[in-house]
């Protein structure tokens, strides 16, 4: 009993992610957490699912986009998110993100600090002495810490994990899984 | 105490060398499945359903059921050969789903699938597969000397030898 309770148990409140990584409607019937490393494979193809869910179901899901990088085994993963809620401060979160999602093989891994964080701010004309400055503020180290924290309390060990009304799906698959049951929980909801 | 627990077994005899040795095997081995399984079964199902996905054997749809029965089976058969209940039947399950696990692990590393976490010991665990593949090696060891010495000083020899 005491081992079901916990596995059920999440500590943490659904606090809304900063406006520049979340998308659709407030009031939407369908609301999406996703803890995510923008250096895990796997979160960049659940990447491409959570878009088009997003597209097929737009008004109906809302999408909260939160960060957990698994410093442990990707080092360069705190700074990616770090920068990439300071392109979002620029307005260019989902497209920064996506480079670096695209060109996880060359930074993931790198043994200094990776170029692709300039390199990316460059092709989406950034203004760079504001990216870097805000890269190194507390303020965007705090913001993406909490994250974290928020994450260790619901229980998320890996990535990417999504809370779909309080569902939990981890990895693609299982995402796609419960996207097959979002018509029904739609019909669900209009009755 | 020890000695009257040995006694109650039947131990009025010299208790061998490989006897005691084997009860340390047994309460290794069975402690590790305790251990692993309590892990798995105390996290959420569906982390355990993700790391059993990654291996690209079983069907998604199967996954999720080999999440919820697996850490209990864990749990079950460590209980059992750490107390020395059903000792060899329980000391050749585990032999059983450690080759099993080893075979996944296997074939995780020929195909390179890019298996991040194990799911041996929940998701939270970030080993490698080569080093979970050694591990596992010296886990299997331990359930067979557990088989083979594993049952003199045990529950099963205390019910026999009153019988």
């Amino acid at each position: 009993m005491a081992v079901l309770m916990l596995r059920q148990s999440s500590l943490a409140p659904s606090r809304p992610s900063p406006d520049f990584r979340t998308f659709g409607p407030k009031d939407a019937p369908i609301q999406i957490y996703e803890y995510t490393d923008l250096a895990c494979p796997a979160c960049r193809s659940a990447e491409a699912h959570l878009t088009k869910s997003l597209q097929l179901y737009k008004g109906a899901v809302r999408v909260n986009f939160k960060h957990y990088p698994l410093s442990a085994i990707h080092p360069w993963s705190f700074l990616a998110a770090s920068y990439a809620d300071c392109a979002g401060a620029q307005g260019k979160f989902t497209e920064y993100a996506g480079l670096l999602f695209e060109n996880q093989e060359k930074w993931a891994q790198a043994g200094a600090k990776p170029g692709e964080f300039a390199a990316a701010a460059v092709l989406l004309k950034l203004d760079i002495p504001a990216l870097e400055a805000c890269a190194a503020d507390p303020k965007t180290a705090r913001r993406v810490k909490l994250d974290m924290a928020e994450g260790d309390l619901r229980g998320v060990n890996a990535t990417p994990t999504f809370f779909i009304n309080g569902k939990r799906a981890v990895g693609g698959a299982q995402f796609l899984d419960q996207v097959k049951k979002f018509d029904i929980l739609l019909s669900r909801i209009k009755n | 105490m020890v000695i009257f627990y040995l006694k109650s077994c039947g131990m009025n005899k010299k208790i061998a060398t490989m006897d005691i040795i084997g009860l340390l095997a047994r309460l290794l081995a069975g402690g590790v499945f305790i251990y692993a399984g309590f892990l798995k079964a105390a996290a959420p199902a569906e982390e355990f359903a993700y790391a059993i996905e990654t291996y690209s054997v079983i069907p998604a749809g199967l996954s999720m059921f080999a999440a919820l029965a697996v850490p209990w089976i864990e749990v079950y058969l460590g209980v059992f050969l750490a107390a020395g209940v059903f000792t060899r039947y329980a000391a050749l399950s585990i032999c059983a789903m450690i080759l099993a696990f080893e075979g996944l692990l296997l074939q995780a590393i020929v195909r390179k699938l890019p298996v991040t976490s194990c799911g041996c010991f929940g998701a939270s665990m970030n080993n490698s597969l080569g080093y979970e593949f050694s591990q596992n090696l010296l886990l299997l060891a331990l359930a067979a000397i557990a088989w083979k010495y594993g049952g003199r000083i045990s529950i099963d020899s205390m019910v026999e030898s009153h019988d």
